[in-house]
């Protein structure tokens, strides 16, 4: 058995085949040679896995970014965070980290979020006067806070993996992404200050107004979004499709960005983007199940038990784990895969799941813009024509500015935990 | 010849699924109205919903195998001389059409199964052989283009 559930995968995802053929393979070879169970099994967990309404949100948070990033509303939400902004030391890079952390709270993809800032901001601090290295590792670090930052669509399936509400998991998240956005805003200004790079035009309220009238209606929809589930108005699913609606209707009839057809089109690209997530998902739960029915949580426990660990210890060893994971896999495949092992360890120390449901994202959150293989990275290079040591070198100090971040979501709970009792207090 | 149909069914399947997902968003968005503005549940949305990403989920697989856009980890492949490059490719289109030919068999005894005792769904009254259909249905045409990638 441990060959079909270890020794195989692993061989398989080392040769490059796709993720859910990996999955897939293991679990019909471990079905057929090793268990005496009917093959049904397959269909059923395929099949039960996607019919869950809560995961209805990943194809419609993809859908309103899809909308959003067509349109003028990531140029709209960069006049406003620039003008409010104002004469602050390198107030391009700190417009950068804000309005990622706006977008992320539209989006829920990152890669989306590189891509659509990146277009805007990376020209403008290249003119500016900014080190290439440091607006390469900027833009690629920053777009990480989107999937920390709710919307977040790890966040939806590791809800669905530990059974966790996602409200709560979306409450807990907007602490840790402003956290994190604070950190990268404050080193921004330190760098800037001691590079001599200048502020671009001082704060003016007029100015701010103008802006803020001209992004009213992009400012809206993290509103309406997390207004509307913290508010216990909608459900993340209702929310999602709600945004979805709110996306079409300002890109469409207010902004008049879009034609109709690219409403559609838009749709289209969602839906294959969609099932190149699903499919994992699919794939991943009957992994997960066939791992839960040969007891390999139950006996990852009794593991980690007898090596006695404190709390703070298996929080270690798990960030130490997460981290290494997240840098070869992609974090829905990584929760997927490893959440229901997780779990059971993280329930027996006595830690919050909500909490470790943060951990879990900002560890693979990392992961999205670490060297060798963070797909922010290809991203950057791709369509931002950066080159690839160029981002290496400059991803370092803001790998070592997240590393300190994730040292302290960890280690206080309450960063996570106060957003909860904040947010959902009702 | 082949591929220029199959390429052309793909994109007709994603535009059917872009329409699929602009249904579901509408059903969401009525459901809302609906409980908000006239005070009424839209019996069967939720479940149609899900019916539709399950749909999504399934047939936009096979597009994104015949697109070679599936998730994986390539890059150590990369490294490898040409000829194990090319033998491990063919393992993988062997793999994947053994694999989607048994998700197929198992599937479709499934389907004929819901249809003989034709179970529908607690709401919307649907069939419950249609969505479980899109299981045989993407894994039958991913065996499909398994099979064409083993020819080429």
């Amino acid at each position: 058995m441990s060959f079909a559930l270890g020794v195989l995968p692993v061989a398989l995802l080392l040769l490059g085949f796709p993720i859910f053929l990996v999955l897939l393979a293991s679990v019909t070879v471990a079905l057929v040679f090793f268990m005496s169970i009917p093959l049904t099994v397959l269909h059923q967990n395929l099949y039960g896995s996607i019919d869950a309404f809560p995961l209805l949100a990943i194809p419609f948070f993809i859908y309103a970014g899809e909308l959003m990033g067509r349109g003028s509303v990531a140029q709209r939400i960069v006049d406003v965070v620039q003008a409010g902004v104002g004469k602050v030391p390198g107030s391009l890079g700190v417009t950068t980290v804000g309005t990622s952390a706006i977008f992320g709270a539209i989006s829920g993809a990152s890669a989306a979020t590189v891509a659509t800032v990146g277009r805007i901001m990376v020209p403008a601090m290249r003119r500016a006067g900014y080190p290439e290295t440091f607006s390469a590792g900027l833009i690629t670090a920053v777009g990480a806070i989107d999937i920390i930052i709710p919307p977040s669509i790890p966040m939806i399936v590791y809800g669905a993996a530990a059974q966790e509400s996602v409200p709560r998991l979306y409450a807990a998240g907007v602490l840790p992404g402003l956290l994190i956005a604070a950190l990268l805003a404050l080193y921004v200004m330190w760098f800037a200050r001691r590079h001599g790079i200048g502020a671009t035009e001082s704060f003016d309220l007029r100015r701010l107004a103008r802006s803020a009238a001209r992004g009213v209606w992009a400012l809206g929809a993290p509103v309406i979004i997390l207004g509307g589930i913290y508010g216990g108005v909608f459900s993340p699913t209702e929310a999602a499709g709600i945004a979805c609606v709110y996306a079409a209707f300002v890109t469409r009839v207010v902004y008049r960005d879009i034609p109709w057809r690219e409403i559609l089109d838009a749709a289209g690209t969602t839906a294959i983007f969609t099932s190149q997530i699903l499919i994992i998902v699919a794939c991943a739960s009957v992994f997960s199940w066939l791992l839960t029915v040969n007891q390999v949580p139950a006996a990852l426990v009794g593991w980690i038990r007898s090596l006695e660990l404190a709390p703070w210890m298996i929080l270690a060893v798990l960030n130490v784990l997460l981290l290494v994971v997240g840098c070869f896999v992609d974090p829905l495949s990584a929760i997927l895969v490893l959440t229901p092992l997780l779990i059971p360890i993280v329930k027996g120390a006595g830690i919050d799941t909500v909490h470790f449901g943060i951990v879990v994202t900002v560890n693979l959150a990392i992961g999205l813009f670490h060297p060798p293989f963070g797909i922010n990275i290809f991203v950057a290079q791709s369509v931002l024509g950066l080159k690839l040591p160029v981002i290496y070198r400059g991803i370092v100090p803001f790998l070592v500015l997240y590393l300190g971040a994730l040292v302290l979501i960890t280690y206080v709970p309450d960063i996570s935990l106060a957003g909860v009792r904040l947010f959902l207090a009702h | 010849m082949i591929d220029r149909f199959i390429e052309r069914l793909t994109r007709w399947i994603e535009i059917a699924l872009a329409a699929a997902l602009v249904i579901a968003v509408i059903l969401n968005f009525a459901s809302v109205v609906g409980r908000y503005v006239f005070g009424v549940a839209v019996v069967g949305s939720d479940e149609v919903q899900i019916f539709l990403m399950v749909w999504i989920a399934f047939l936009g697989a096979a597009v994104v195998t015949w697109r070679e856009q599936h998730l994986r980890m390539d890059v150590l492949v990369g490294f490898f001389p040409n000829p194990v490059q090319k033998a491990v490719r063919a393992g993988e289109a062997i793999a994947l059409f053994v694999l989607a030919c048994v998700v197929v068999w198992q599937s479709a005894g499934f389907v004929r199964q819901m249809m003989a005792v034709d179970r529908r769904s607690d709401a919307a009254g649907m069939p419950m052989a249609v969505p479980h259909a899109a299981v045989t249905v993407g894994f039958l045409l991913i065996a499909l283009i398994a099979l064409r990638r083993l020819r080429r």
